[in-house]
């Protein structure tokens, strides 16, 4: 649906007041956008899959409840879906670990396949120490590389000042670089 | 302490960039899930309204014809008991 026919007020009070199809019309816009947070956070498609349908199934359940205090549905959203990943982490750790090397790297849009497969090696050794980092830290290179978010959007989501958030985004290449550099791992120039 | 090179960040910015992209989930996943929340598509819901107005009008009918057969037969019982 175009953005201009697409009023989120509009949509959101009529989605909190039980109309189906307006939350119908939330999910055909934030559908995207939660997926590919998930499926960062986790790795994993199938965990992907099945967490997003969850963050959804509970965002239809509580709707009535949101209400708006300057914080964008979207960081709504984010939120329960930050919840949801944690507590996935969280299980995990109890059971046994899945290797992250056989998790399959899904083309990114508008990219080549071919380009996709060269890369991969490298992107599996960026992706695996990202998900080494604290979930603070993962967030935010997820929501300013995968959603293209500035910082005070980013903070909005965080809770945070955009001065904080900048400062976090400096520590955590700080600590990437420190990672790279004691795991010898060498990130080619293109 | 070491000394931060800007453009060794850079060059980690350019490949955090080219890593961390938007994924697009199969189109097949993404319906799947929508019949996991269970919303109607918006073709469902205008046949389930269509629906529900068609249900309205049958059982609208049935009630009123159910009515007009009991008011007949109570004042044909009415005006003929006494002669059965």
């Amino acid at each position: 649906m175009p953005d201009t026919e697409f009023n989120e007020e509009d949509v959101l009070t009529r989605a909190s007041q039980g109309d189906r199809d307006a939350f119908g019309q939330l999910y055909e816009r934030y559908i995207d956008r939660i997926f590919n947070y998930v499926y960062y956070r986790t790795g994993n498609l199938h965990d992907a899959e099945d967490l997003t349908a969850r963050v959804f199934q509970r965002a239809m359940n509580h709707i009535k409840n949101y209400t708006d205090r300057g914080v964008p549905f979207s960081a709504w959203l984010y939120r329960i879906a930050h919840n949801l990943v944690a507590n996935w982490h969280r299980d995990r750790s109890r059971r046994q670990e899945i290797p992250i090397n056989d998790v399959p790297i899904l083309p990114s849009k508008g990219d080549h396949p071919e380009r996709n497969l060269v890369h991969s090696q490298e992107q599996e050794a960026l992706l695996r120490l990202i998900r080494r980092l604290p979930s603070e830290r993962q967030n935010l290179l997820i929501l300013k590389f995968v959603e293209n978010m500035s910082n005070a959007e980013i903070g909005s989501i965080m809770g945070r000042s955009e001065g904080a958030v900048k400062s976090l985004y400096h520590r955590t290449l700080l600590a990437l670089r420190d990672q790279l550099g004691d795991q010898n791992i060498n990130l080619d120039n293109d | 302490m070491k000394k931060v090179s800007e453009s060794q960040l850079f060059e980690l910015e350019a490949h955090l960039a080219g890593t961390l992209k938007p994924v697009t989930p199969p189109s097949e996943l993404v319906q799947r899930m929508r019949s996991r929340i269970r919303f109607p598509q918006p073709k469902e819901i205008n046949w389930q309204i269509g629906n529900w107005r068609r249900l309205f009008v049958v059982y609208g009918s049935v009630m009123s014809g159910l009515l007009v057969t009991i008011t007949v037969a109570r004042a044909f019982f009415y005006f003929f008991r006494r002669d059965i």
